[in-house]
C-alpha cells in the first residue's frame, strides 16, 4: 500500500456502505408532509396555543398567595408591591407572582432539559445518531414529541431536534423575566404553561433515549422488584453511593463492577432519580437489578450521616449543596460527574487513574471531577474498595455514642426554636424528653416524617446535632427499612391501552391517579400508602413515577408485602405501575395522549390543541403530588395543566404560592359546545380545577374521586365515579358531600345500592321532578345524558364551524 | 334501602378475595355442589320481594365449614322473557360480589361463594339479608323486572334434585345462542357506550356478531334496551336484506348513517375487504389483509411478537380505530370468529392465512377441521416467504386464488415493460451536483470500503455563483 498523502481521493467499490448525514444546513427542512397529517401547531412558539391557555384560564382562574410583598429583581428596587401599587417598572403584584411562578416552572424544565441534553449527547456519542428509538409495543414511539414538534422520532438523532426546540423555547421564557419585558399576569400564566408543556417533551426526549440504549424495560408489565432502604445495605461491604438524577456515568461503574466480578463484593446504592434509573439498567426482560435503592432526597443526609458509603458519586439534580462538606467530615471522597455540579474541585478528567485513586485515598483531595466516564467507572468501584479498608482501620464513626446521645439529649433546653424551623414543625422538643426517659419510640416516629433538611441543627443555639440524635435513636428502624420498589417500566403500550380501553369507557375503571413528586410529605410516608391502597382497592389504576415511586415501596402492611407485592402491574383496573424516575413522568402524559390517538383516532402530529380538549373532556386522570417541593414537580404539574390534567399537590404545595381554581358557582363558565352541531351544552364543574392543594390526605380522597369525572362520561362510568365521590366523602369527611346532585343527569347515573334513597333525596332536597312508578327523573338536572354528545371547548372543531 | 343491610354495598368490594383463615363458610364450589338460576316466571307466579330458604341458614352453620349451596330467582314483568334469564343470572355474580365480606366466583353450576368471618360478626347470620340486597339491586338496574323472589337451598339432596332441571336450562339457552342466526331475528342492537371516547363509532350487534370489545352480544343488548330504549343500547330494526352474504341490511345503513354523523352510509356486517364494520379503540383481534398471498392474517393484543408482515399488534391496529371504517383492516371481539358467518362475504375461515398460536389454540373448536392445519402460526412460519411456501405445501384453499390471478395477470403483461422503463431511470433525475471525480489513477490512495459507515455530521449547501 503506498504512503497516505493529502489531496483527492478516488473512492469505489464500495458495499454495504451506510452514510449518515447529521443535519442538513441551507437546505430546506423535511416537509411536515413526510409526518402524515399535520396539526396547526407544529413546533409552536410562545403565543401559538395562547387561545387555548386563555380558554383554561377563563374557567381556571389563577390564584395567588404571595409569598413576599416586594420585588427585588433590579436596582430600581426594592419594591413594595402591596395595597394594588405597583414597583419602579410598573409591574403589580399579581404580574410579579405570575412571574415567579412562570420562572419555578421554566427552571424545571431546564433541568430536565437539560439532563436530556447531556444524556443525548452521551449516548449519541456511545451508540450514534442513527440508533433506533425503541420504547416497547408502540406506533407512537414520542407521544409528548410528536405532538408538540410535529415529528416522528425514530433515531436518536431525531430527538435532537425536539430538543432545540425545547432549549430555544425556554431561551424565549427566560427572557421574559427581565425588566420591562411581559406585563400582564395572564400572559405570564400562558407562560408558564408554555413552559409546562416543553418540559413533557424535555422530560420524554430524557427517557426514551436511556431506555432505547440501556436496556430499560420497555413498557414491560413484568418489570422486576428492586430493594429499597437504608436496612437493605450491606454496611460490612465497601459501599459505593451514588446520588442524583442522571445514570450515564453510573453504567459505566455498573459495567466495570460487573467485567470486575465486584458486584458481589461491594454494595452500589443510590439516593433519588439515578437510583431508580440504576435498578433499570440492563433489567429489559426482567434481569435482576444491578444496585439498590436507598431512597429519596429525603434521605440523603441521613445517609451520609450513617457513615456507611465510602465514596460518593454525584450527578445532577436534587444533590444538596453541602454532600462535599458532611463528607469531608467522615473521610468519604466525592466525585463530581456532571458540570452542573462540581462543588470547586479540581478537574481529573484527563488525569491517570492510579494519582486519582492516590490523591483521593491519601486525603490529599476530599474529592475530584471526573468528566471521564470511562475512568469514572474504574475510579469509583476501586477507591470504594481502598476505602473501606481505610476508614474502618481509622474507625471512622459519625452517630453519636449511647453515652454522647444521653449527654445530648439531657443537653436540650427545649427552647423550640428547632420545632419552629422545622418545615413540619415536628415535635422533637419532646421527643427529647422521652429519649431522656429511654423512650425512642417518638423519635423512631419522627425519623418516617423528617425530610432531613438539617435546619434544626443550624437553629439549635446549644449546636445539638437533632439529625444525629433522631438516627441514633432511629436505628432499630432503619435496620428495618427494607421495601420493594417495581423498576420502571417506562411507557404503556398500545395494546394495553386498547384492551384496558374497555374499562375505561364502561367505567368499571373509575379513573387514573398519578401519583408523583418529591418526598416534602406533612406525615410521613404511610400517606402513600394510604392513598395508593384505598384507590387501587377501587379499581383505580394508580400510576408512580420518582420519588413517590420509591417512598410507596418503603411501606409495608401487616402481611409485610409493599403495595407493589400486592398489586399487578399492568395498565389495567386495580393495578399499580411505577413508569420510573423524574423524566418517565412524560409516559403519563403520553398514555392519556395515547387515549385520543388510539381511541379517536385523532392525528396527535402538532395537534396540542385538540388532544387537550379531548383529554381535558374526557379522560379520567388525576395528578398527585402529595410532596412537590422541587422547581421540576411545578414544570411537571403544569404540563399536566395545559393537557387538561387537574394535579392536587399536598399542603407543602401551597408554597408554590399559586393555584387554578374553577369556580362551580359561576354557571356560564361550566359550558361546552357539542361538536356534532356547535350547539352549547351544559356541563357539571368536571374537573374542578387545574391545581389546588389539599391539606390533609381526608380532604384530598373524596377530591380524587370527584375530579376523575369527566362531562363525556356514559351513564355507567358516571355511575361508578359518583359512587366512589361519595362513599369517600362519607368515609374520610363522615358527610354527604354537599354538590354530588351537580354530576347527576339522569336515574342511572345514582349509585346502584342507594338509588331509591337518593332520588328521594333529590326530590325533598333539591326540589327535583320524580316519576315514582318507573323511578325516573323526570325534571332537574342542569346537564344531559346523550353519550353521542362530543364536548369540546374548541369552536374549530364543531362540525358546523 | 342500603341503611337496612347488616353489610356494605360498593363496587369497591369487587376484588375483594376471602381467604381460608377470614372464611366463616364456604359454599358450593369445587369440593361440594350447587348453582345460580335466574327463571323468567308469570306475574302471578312470582311473590315480589319474598325469601325462601331451604336448609340451614347461616345462624346454623359450623364456622370452617363447607356447604351445598344454590340460588334460584324467579322474575316476572311485562317485559321479562326467557332471552334475559342469562343476562340477569351473570348480574348475580356482579353483584353478590358488591357485598361487603361476600366472595363470589364463576358461574352457573361451578359457582363457589365464601362469606367472611367479619361479614358474619358484624350480623351476616342469615341469607335473607344477601338475598334481598341482590333483589333490590336487580330492580335498581334492571327495571323490567316488576317482581323478584329468591330461593337459596343449602340442602344437599334438594340441590341434586333440582340439578338436572338447571343444567337442562343452561343448555337449552347455549342451543338457543348457537341456533340464532341474524336471519331468525327482526330487530339487531347498536351501541354507543363507547361514542364518548371514540365519537363515530357505531357498533352493530347481532347473533352472529357480538361487539368489537366483546362484551355486549345480542342477548345483552336486548336486555339493555329494554331497560331504556333511549339508552346506550338500542334496537336497530333490521330493514330489508340487500345482501344477506355479505350481512348488509337497509337498517343497518341507516342506522349507521345517523350515528357516524353522515361519515358512513354503508356497513357490511360479515365482510372484511368491502364497507366493513367500523372499529372503535378496544377491539380484541385485529384482522389484516396481506396482499402479498391475498390472505387475512388475525393478530390479537397478547401476541407481543411481529405477524409475518412483519408488524406488530400495535401498528395494525394503529391502521384501524377510532371508530373508522378501513378496508383491509379490521378490529372484532374474539367470540366472532365462533361465528357462523364469519367474514363470509371473502370466504371466512378459507381466506385465514395466519394466526398466533395462542389465539388459534383459544378458537380451535370453531375453525372448521379441513383448514385448520393449514393455518399458520409464528411458530410454523416468519415472514411472507416462509408463509407463502407453508401455504402451498399445505395447499391451502387460498392457493387456489393465486393460480385464477396469475391467469388474469398473464394477460396483461404486454403493459408492464413500459412502465417499468421509467422507473429505472429515477437516479438520474436526483439533484447530485456532485464534483467531478476522477475515476482513474494519478497517484494517491485508493480506499475500496466494505461495511463501512460514514458519517457526516453537518453538510453546508451553497448556490453555485
Amino acid at each position: 500500500m503506498s504512503e497516505l498523502k493529502t489531496g483527492t481521493f478516488s473512492v469505489s467499490d464500495l458495499e454495504n456502505v451506510q452514510i449518515n448525514i447529521g443535519s442538513i444546513v441551507g437546505a430546506i427542512e423535511k416537509t411536515a408532509a413526510e409526518e402524515g397529517e399535520v396539526g396547526p401547531t407544529v413546533k409552536p412558539n410562545i403565543s401559538g396555543l395562547r387561545d387555548w391557555d386563555y380558554k383554561l384560564l377563563e374557567r381556571y382562574n389563577p390564584v395567588y398567595t404571595p409569598m413576599c410583598d416586594q420585588c427585588c429583581y433590579c436596582t430600581f428596587g426594592t419594591c413594595d408591591l402591596t395595597g394594588n401599587k405597583e414597583g419602579a417598572c410598573g409591574i403589580n403584584m399579581e404580574g410579579h407572582n405570575a412571574r415567579e411562578f412562570m420562572l419555578r416552572v421554566i427552571t424545571g424544565a431546564s433541568a430536565h432539559s437539560g439532563h436530556g441534553r447531556h444524556l443525548l449527547h452521551h449516548l449519541i456519542d456511545k451508540y450514534g445518531a442513527d440508533y433506533p428509538l425503541k420504547v416497547g409495543q408502540t406506533n407512537i414511539i414520542a407521544p409528548n414529541v410528536q405532538m408538540v414538534t410535529g415529528k416522528k422520532p425514530e433515531t436518536l438523532g431525531d430527538l435532537e431536534g425536539a430538543l432545540s426546540y425545547v432549549e430555544e423555547q425556554l431561551v424565549q421564557l427566560l427572557a421574559c423575566v427581565h425588566v420591562g419585558q411581559e406585563g400582564e399576569a395572564i400572559d405570564f400564566e400562558s407562560k408558564a404553561m408554555h413552559g409546562g408543556m416543553l418540559d413533557h417533551v424535555g422530560m420524554e426526549v430524557s427517557d426514551i433515549a436511556q431506555i432505547s440504549c440501556l436496556e430499560m424495560p420497555k413498557a414491560d408489565e413484568n418489570a422486576p422488584l428492586s430493594e429499597i432502604g437504608m436496612g437493605t445495605i450491606d454496611s460490612e461491604k465497601p459501599v459505593l453511593l451514588v446520588i442524583g438524577h442522571n445514570v450515564a456515568g453510573v453504567t459505566n461503574i455498573i459495567d466495570y463492577m460487573e467485567d470486575h466480578d465486584l458486584t458481589d463484593k461491594m454494595e452500589l446504592c443510590g439516593l433519588c432519580c439515578t437510583a431508580l434509573d440504576m435498578t433499570r439498567y440492563r433489567t429489559e426482560g426482567g434481569d435482576v437489578p444491578k444496585a439498590k435503592v436507598v431512597g429519596t432526597l429525603a434521605k440523603e443526609l441521613k445517609m451520609i450521616r450513617s457513615g456507611v458509603p465510602d465514596v460518593i458519586v454525584v450527578d445532577e439534580q436534587c444533590v444538596r449543596a453541602d454532600v462535599l462538606r458532611e463528607a469531608r467530615e467522615l473521610m468519604m471522597p466525592v466525585i463530581t460527574t456532571n458540570d452542573k455540579i462540581m462543588y470547586g474541585l479540581p478537574d481529573r478528567s484527563e488525569d491517570d487513574i492510579e494519582d486519582i485513586i492516590d490523591d483521593l485515598k491519601s486525603g490529599r483531595d476530599d474529592g475530584a471531577l471526573i468528566l471521564d466516564f470511562e475512568k469514572l467507572g474504574e475510579v469509583a468501584p476501586r477507591l470504594t474498595q481502598e476505602m473501606s479498608k481505610i476508614r474502618k482501620e481509622k474507625g471512622v464513626v459519625s452517630l453519636p455514642t449511647e453515652e454522647e446521645f444521653n449527654e445530648l439529649t439531657s443537653r436540650c433546653v427545649h427552647c423550640l426554636t428547632c420545632e419552629l424551623e422545622c418545615p413540619t414543625n415536628l415535635p422533637i422538643s419532646d421527643a427529647m424528653t422521652a429519649a431522656e426517659e429511654g423512650d425512642l419510640r417518638p423519635f423512631e416516629i419522627l425519623h418516617d416524617k423528617c425530610v432531613a433538611c438539617g435546619r434544626c441543627e443550624q437553629a439549635c443555639p446549644k449546636d445539638i446535632p437533632v439529625l444525629n440524635v433522631i438516627e441514633k435513636a432511629s436505628q432499630r428502624v432503619i435496620r428495618e427499612e427494607r421495601g420493594k420498589v417495581r423498576v420502571g417500566r417506562g411507557q404503556i403500550s398500545d395494546p394495553e391501552i386498547r384492551e384496558e380501553g374497555v374499562n375505561l369507557v364502561m367505567g368499571t375503571t373509575p379513573g387514573i391517579i398519578a401519583m408523583v413528586g418529591c418526598s416534602n410529605y406533612p406525615d410521613g410516608t404511610k400517606d402513600l400508602y394510604r392513598i395508593a391502597d384505598e384507590m387501587l382497592r377501587r379499581n383505580y389504576i394508580v400510576l408512580m413515577s420518582g420519588c413517590s415511586a420509591m417512598d410507596l415501596g418503603m411501606y409495608q402492611n401487616d402481611d409485610g408485602e409493599t403495595l407493589y407485592e400486592k398489586y399487578p402491574a399492568k395498565f389495567q383496573k386495580g393495578n399499580l405501575i411505577n413508569v420510573g424516575s423524574c423524566v418517565s413522568n412524560s409516559h403519563i402524559t403520553a398514555a392519556t395522549i395515547k387515549v385520543a390517538a388510539i381511541f379517536a383516532q385523532r392525528n396527535i402530529t402538532g395537534n396540542y390543541e385538540e388532544i387537550a380538549d379531548y383529554i381535558l373532556n374526557r379522560v379520567g386522570a388525576v395528578g398527585v403530588a402529595w410532596g412537590a417541593y422541587s422547581q421540576k414537580a411545578s414544570s411537571i404539574g403544569t404540563g399536566c395543566n395545559r393537557l387538561g390534567i387537574p394535579v392536587i399537590l399536598g399542603p407543602h404545595g401551597s408554597k408554590y404560592r399559586r393555584a387554578l381554581i374553577g369556580k362551580p358557582y359561576e354557571e356560564d363558565k361550566w359550558k361546552v359546545l357539542d361538536a356534532r352541531n356547535g350547539e352549547t351544552m351544559d356541563i357539571p364543574p368536571a374537573p374542578e380545577f387545574l391545581l389546588t392543594t389539599a391539606e390533609t390526605i381526608d380532604e384530598m380522597m373524596p377530591m380524587l374521586a370527584k375530579n376523575c369525572i369527566r362531562p363525556s362520561d356514559n351513564n355507567m362510568g358516571r355511575m361508578i365515579k359518583l359512587t366512589h365521590y361519595i362513599e369517600l366523602s362519607e368515609k374520610y369527611l363522615g358527610i354527604m358531600p354537599d354538590d354530588w346532585y351537580k354530576y347527576v343527569r339522569n336515574e342511572t347515573d345514582l349509585p346502584l345500592a342507594r338509588r331509591e334513597e337518593f332520588l328521594k333525596k333529590l326530590e325533598q332536597e333539591y326540589g327535583w321532578d320524580i316519576d315514582w312508578n318507573k323511578k325516573k327523573i323526570v325534571s332537574g338536572p342542569t346537564s344531559k345524558l346523550d353519550v353521542s354528545a362530543q364536548p369540546t371547548n374548541v369552536e374549530r372543531l364543531c362540525k358546523e364551524a | 334501602m342500603a341503611e337496612d343491610f347488616p353489610f356494605e354495598i360498593s363496587p369497591m368490594f369487587e376484588g375483594e378475595r376471602i381467604r381460608k383463615n377470614d372464611m366463616y363458610v364456604e359454599l358450593s364450589g369445587p369440593k361440594s355442589i350447587g348453582f345460580e338460576l335466574v327463571k323468567a316466571a308469570e306475574m302471578d307466579d312470582v311473590v315480589d320481594g319474598k325469601f325462601n330458604m331451604i336448609g340451614p341458614d347461616i345462624q346454623d352453620m359450623e364456622e370452617g365449614g363447607r356447604y351445598p349451596f344454590a340460588m334460584i330467582y324467579k322474575i316476572a314483568g311485562e317485559l321479562v322473557e326467557e332471552d334475559l334469564e342469562s343476562i340477569v343470572e351473570r348480574r348475580n355474580h356482579d353483584f353478590q360480589n358488591y357485598i361487603q365480606g361476600l366472595m363470589h366466583l364463576n358461574q352457573r353450576y361451578d359457582v363457589w361463594v365464601r362469606l367472611s368471618k367479619e361479614a358474619v360478626e358484624k350480623g351476616v347470620t342469615s341469607f335473607e339479608s344477601i338475598a334481598q340486597a341482590i333483589m333490590m339491586l336487580f330492580k335498581n338496574e334492571l327495571p323490567f323486572i316488576e317482581k323478584v323472589e329468591a330461593t337459596y337451598i343449602t340442602d344437599k339432596d334438594e340441590i341434586e334434585k333440582l340439578m338436572d332441571e338447571a343444567k337442562a336450562k343452561y343448555k337449552a339457552r347455549d342451543d338457543r345462542t348457537r341456533n340464532l342466526h341474524d336471519e331468525d331475528v327482526d330487530t339487531f342492537y347498536g351501541c354507543t357506550l363507547c361514542q364518548s371516547f371514540a365519537p363515530s363509532n357505531v357498533c352493530v350487534i347481532t347473533p352472529d356478531r357480538i361487539s368489537l370489545c366483546g362484551a355486549i352480544n345480542w342477548f345483552d343488548g336486548r336486555a339493555a334496551a329494554k331497560v331504556d330504549p333511549e339508552g346506550p343500547q338500542f334496537a336497530i330494526p333490521k330493514g330489508d336484506v340487500i345482501d344477506e352474504e355479505s350481512g348488509e341490511y337497509t337498517g343497518v345503513n341507516e342506522t349507521a348513517k345517523s350515528l357516524s354523523s353522515g361519515e358512513y352510509d354503508r356497513i357490511k356486517l360479515h365482510s372484511f375487504l368491502d364497507h366493513p364494520h367500523t372499529s372503535c379503540g378496544c377491539f380484541e383481534v385485529v384482522g389484516f389483509y396481506i396482499p402479498e398471498v391475498d390472505g387475512i392474517g388475525w393478530v390479537d393484543r397478547d401476541f407481543t411478537g411481529a405477524a409475518p408482515n412483519g408488524l406488530p399488534f400495535s401498528t395494525m391496529a394503529g391502521q384501524t380505530g377510532g371508530g373508522k371504517q378501513i378496508s383491509g383492516f379490521l378490529g372484532i371481539g374474539i367470540n366472532y370468529f365462533r361465528s357462523p358467518k364469519f367474514i363470509q362475504a371473502d370466504g371466512g375461515w378459507e381466506r385465514v392465512v395466519w394466526m398466533p398460536k395462542h389465539l388459534k389454540d383459544r378458537v380451535s373448536d370453531d375453525i372448521p377441521d379441513d383448514i385448520a392445519d393449514k393455518i399458520a402460526t409464528e411458530e410454523d412460519v416468519s415472514d411472507l416467504e416462509t408463509l407463502r411456501n407453508f401455504l402451498e405445501e399445505k395447499n391451502h384453499p387460498i392457493v387456489n386464488r393465486w393460480e385464477k390471478e396469475e391467469e388474469e395477470e398473464a394477460t396483461e403483461e404486454e403493459e408492464t415493460p413500459q412502465q417499468a422503463a421509467p422507473a429505472m431511470q429515477m437516479p438520474a433525475s436526483m439533484p447530485m451536483n456532485m464534483p467531478a471525480m476522477p475515476t482513474s489513477g494519478s497517484g494517491g490512495v485508493k480506499i475500496i470500503l466494505k461495511n463501512a459507515k460514514v458519517s457526516v455530521d453537518k453538510v453546508i449547501i451553497k448556490k453555485n455563483e
